[in-house]
C-alpha cells in the first residue's frame, strides 16, 4: 500500500492548478480549494481566513472582467509563502470600476504583495502570502 | 413559512436566506458571488422596513462583492432616511467592514434586542 503524503512538504513538489467555468458557484469551489491547501501548508487559521478573501476576490473579478471563458488558478508554496496566480481570456480591464477597486482594495489588506496586470487578451493576477506561523527566511 | 414564522426567500451552495416574523432578514453561509442576489432579493423585500434589520450571526464568509449587497442596501435606507442594522455579525463580516473602512455605514447590533 502506497503512503498518502499529507505534510506541508508536500506542496514542495509542484503547484496545485485548478481550472473552472466562470460561474458563481465556482467561487465557493476555488475559496475552499485554497482553504484546502492553506491548511497543507501549516498556515494559521488567520492566515487561512486571508487566503479564502483573497481567493474569492481573485475569481470574483476573473469572472465579472473576462469574457465568460474557463478561469486558470495555480497554487504553489514557494519558501512558506503560498502564491496564488489566477488568469481569463478578457477584452480589456478597468481596475477604476467601483467594483474591481473594492475588490482589490481588499486583497491589498489581507495579503504581502499583489499584482494585477492586462496582457496579450488575458488579466494576470499574483498574490502572494507568506505564512505566519513559519515565514520564509531573511534574505543575507 | 414554517411553523416559527420564518419564510425562506430562497438558497444556494452558498446561502440559505430568510425573513422572520419579525420582518428580519437572516442570512446563513457565504455571502460572495452566488449568495449576494439571494441576500438582494430578501432585503428588496423589506426595503420599507425602518430599519431594516439583517442577521449575520451565521455568516461563515463574506467578500466584497457580499459587501456591495449590504452597502447598497445602506445607500437605499440612507435615502430614505433610515439605516440598516447588522445584527450579531460575525468576525469575519466585522474584519472586512474594517479593511474597507465602511463600518460606519451600518448601526452594528452586537446582540438580539
Amino acid at each position: 500500500m502506497t503512503a498518502v503524503d499529507a505534510s506541508p512538504s508536500s506542496l514542495s513538489s509542484g503547484p496545485v492548478t485548478l481550472v473552472v467555468p466562470p460561474a458563481a458557484s465556482m467561487v465557493r469551489v476555488a475559496r475552499l480549494t485554497a482553504s484546502s491547501i492553506a491548511s497543507i501548508a501549516d498556515m494559521s487559521i488567520d492566515d487561512v481566513d486571508d487566503i479564502k478573501i483573497v481567493v474569492s476576490e481573485m475569481i470574483t473579478l476573473l469572472i465579472q472582467s473576462g469574457n465568460r471563458s474557463a478561469i486558470t488558478m495555480r497554487f504553489e508554496v514557494i519558501e512558506n509563502a503560498l502564491t496564488v496566480e489566477a488568469s481569463t481570456p478578457a477584452s480589456s480591464l478597468d481596475l477604476g470600476r467601483n467594483d474591481l477597486a473594492l475588490a482589490t482594495a481588499v486583497i491589498a489588506a489581507v495579503s504581502d504583495s499583489h499584482e494585477i496586470a492586462f496582457v496579450d487578451d488575458r488579466i494576470l493576477m499574483r498574490v502572494v502570502k507568506s505564512n505566519a506561523l513559519h515565514p520564509p527566511a531573511p534574505t543575507p | 413559512m414554517d411553523s416559527a414564522g420564518i419564510e425562506e426567500v430562497g438558497k444556494n451552495d452558498s446561502i440559505r436566506v430568510s425573513i422572520d416574523s419579525d420582518r428580519t432578514v437572516i442570512a446563513e453561509g457565504d455571502i460572495d458571488l452566488a449568495g449576494g442576489p439571494l441576500l438582494d432579493t430578501a432585503i428588496l423585500r423589506l426595503e420599507s422596513a425602518e430599519p431594516l434589520v439583517i442577521d449575520l450571526a451565521a455568516v461563515e464568509f463574506i467578500d466584497s462583492s457580499g459587501l456591495r449587497s449590504l452597502l447598497a442596501a445602506s445607500r437605499r435606507a440612507d435615502g430614505r432616511g433610515t439605516t440598516v442594522v447588522l445584527r450579531k455579525p460575525s468576525a469575519g463580516v466585522l474584519r472586512l467592514l474594517s479593511i474597507t473602512g465602511t463600518t460606519e455605514q451600518f448601526q452594528i447590533e452586537e446582540s438580539a434586542p
